[in-house]
């Protein structure tokens, strides 16, 4: 018995083009999501009732149940509301496209050596733009809600280290160790980009690389259990991916402690 | 024996030839492509689905927070009803005892009213009685007397038959009487 392990690239591949645009499958796998949500979208904006219907019932049992957990991070439910444009896109868009990709067809149809469908959050692209998102959506937010000034000020501590020259050598010296604290609080904010991105895409594409060599060595109810974990994976990964999206945006719009007692005085 | 062919030679070629970003598959074109798919999604996610469940919720949560409120309120005014209503039944058998006793003690003292009433008359009733009795006496006394005087005389005419002189018709007639006294 002789076979082939299709290993998926860490690129995602190139379909087709629209004009001068490559398509990968990645991008069909995000297409498809997209045509779900907006058959779902349109479906729920119709139908949407004060007494609900099954499909909005649903909905709304999932919902409520993603907000409880949001609750308990941002500790206020109007900040979760405020949060949810961003942390909820982001969760129903990884679990919808995780699971996506355990959908029969996904890494079992080729074109030519390349796979049709992929799932979506294997493309480092993708990942990066929602890792983006979050990151700068978390600095808008504490620029909306703090004030411009006095969230640079968490980053760029310079207003201590001049009001420090009047208090002493030992608050000049604090002043500074603050000064390049805020400077390292720039390169996290770095660290938090690459780590949101990189682990969605290490755990998704782990996975699929794990569900491909299984399905190559033994085609039936063996991968079986793989593909229930990887239910679980997709699970997690949206929840972990969106938690600390929130906790980002939650610590973002928070009042710096000195400002905050300046603000009291 | 499975004889397994690893195509993965390629992603190796990549690795080694290009940088870093690239052999990720990062690339400018498809990262804004990316970045627009995932704001088509936030977008119609947002609009299409969680706006309008999240109002949804708020409004039912709102309904049922003001139907607790309500349900609340007349529960309260129930209570103040019933207590009102408890107070006033109260009242109302504490006014309807008064009355009772009053009616008792009115009808106790108009009984003894009219007892004492009844006894005034009827001792009034006795005495009179006992009055006319004496009168009817006297009168009765009176006319037997001169029944008598006249039933003597003419008896005595009649047995004497014969004509007395009038002291002894007097005589006679004064024993008489004094007989008839006794």
């Amino acid at each position: 018995m002789s076979g082939e392990i299709h290993i998926p690239t860490l690129a995602p591949e190139t379909i087709f083009h629209i004009g001068n645009l490559a398509v990968t499958n990645t991008v069909i796998n995000v297409w498809i999501a997209i045509i779900i949500f907006l058959i779902l979208g349109i479906s729920i904006k119709r139908s949407v009732k004060l007494k609900p219907g099954k499909l909005q019932n649903a909905c709304e049992f999932f919902l409520e149940l993603i907000l409880g957990y949001f609750d308990q991070v941002t500790g206020d439910h109007k900040k979760t509301i405020r949060f949810l444009p961003i942390v909820g896109a982001i969760f129903f868009f990884i679990l919808l496209s995780n699971w996506l990709g355990l959908l029969p067809g996904t890494g079992s149809i080729h074109i030519g050596e390349n796979m049709l469908l992929r799932p979506a959050n294997t493309d480092l692209n993708l990942t990066l733009v929602m890792a983006l998102i979050s990151v700068i959506g978390s600095h808008l937010y504490a620029f909306a809600t703090i004030g411009i000034f006095t969230h640079l000020g968490k980053f760029v501590q310079i207003k201590n280290v001049f009001k420090s020259f009047k208090k002493g050598p030992m608050a000049v010296l604090t002043a500074i160790i603050e000064f390049g604290v805020g400077l390292l609080e720039i390169i996290s904010e770095i660290a938090k980009v690459i780590s949101l991105s990189l682990r969605l895409f290490g755990n998704i594409f782990a996975g699929e690389v794990l569900i491909s060599v299984i399905s190559a060595l033994v085609v039936a109810i063996v991968p079986a259990p793989f593909m229930l974990l990887e239910l679980l994976v997709g699970v997690i990964q949206a929840a972990v991916f969106s938690m600390l999206t929130l906790v980002y945006l939650t610590v973002a719009t928070s009042v710096p402690h000195g400002e905050e007692e300046s603000h009291q005085n | 024996m499975a004889e397994i062919n690893v195509l993965n030679t390629q992603n190796q070629a990549i690795i080694n030839e290009e940088s870093l970003p690239a052999s990720l598959g990062l690339n400018t074109q498809l990262f804004v492509f990316q970045l627009v798919n995932f704001i088509i999604v936030a977008i119609i996610l947002w609009f299409l689905i969680l706006k309008p469940l999240t109002k949804k919720l708020e409004e039912r949560k709102k309904m049922i927070d003001e139907s607790i409120d309500n349900a609340k309120e007349i529960e309260t005014n129930l209570a103040l009803g019933e207590k009102e209503y408890q107070d006033k039944l109260k009242e109302a058998k504490g006014e309807a005892n008064k009355v009772i006793e009053k009616a008792h003690s009115e009808g106790k003292q108009l009984g003894e009213d009219m007892k004492n009433k009844a006894k005034t008359d009827v001792e009034a009733i006795v005495t009179q009685a006992k009055k006319s009795i004496q009168t009817e006496k006297v009168q009765m006394m009176e006319e037997i007397r001169q029944e008598s005087a006249t039933l003597i005389v003419s008896v005595l005419e009649k047995i004497l038959n014969e004509k007395m002189d009038g002291k002894i018709d007097k005589k006679i007639i004064e024993d008489s009487l004094k007989e008839l006294k006794k």
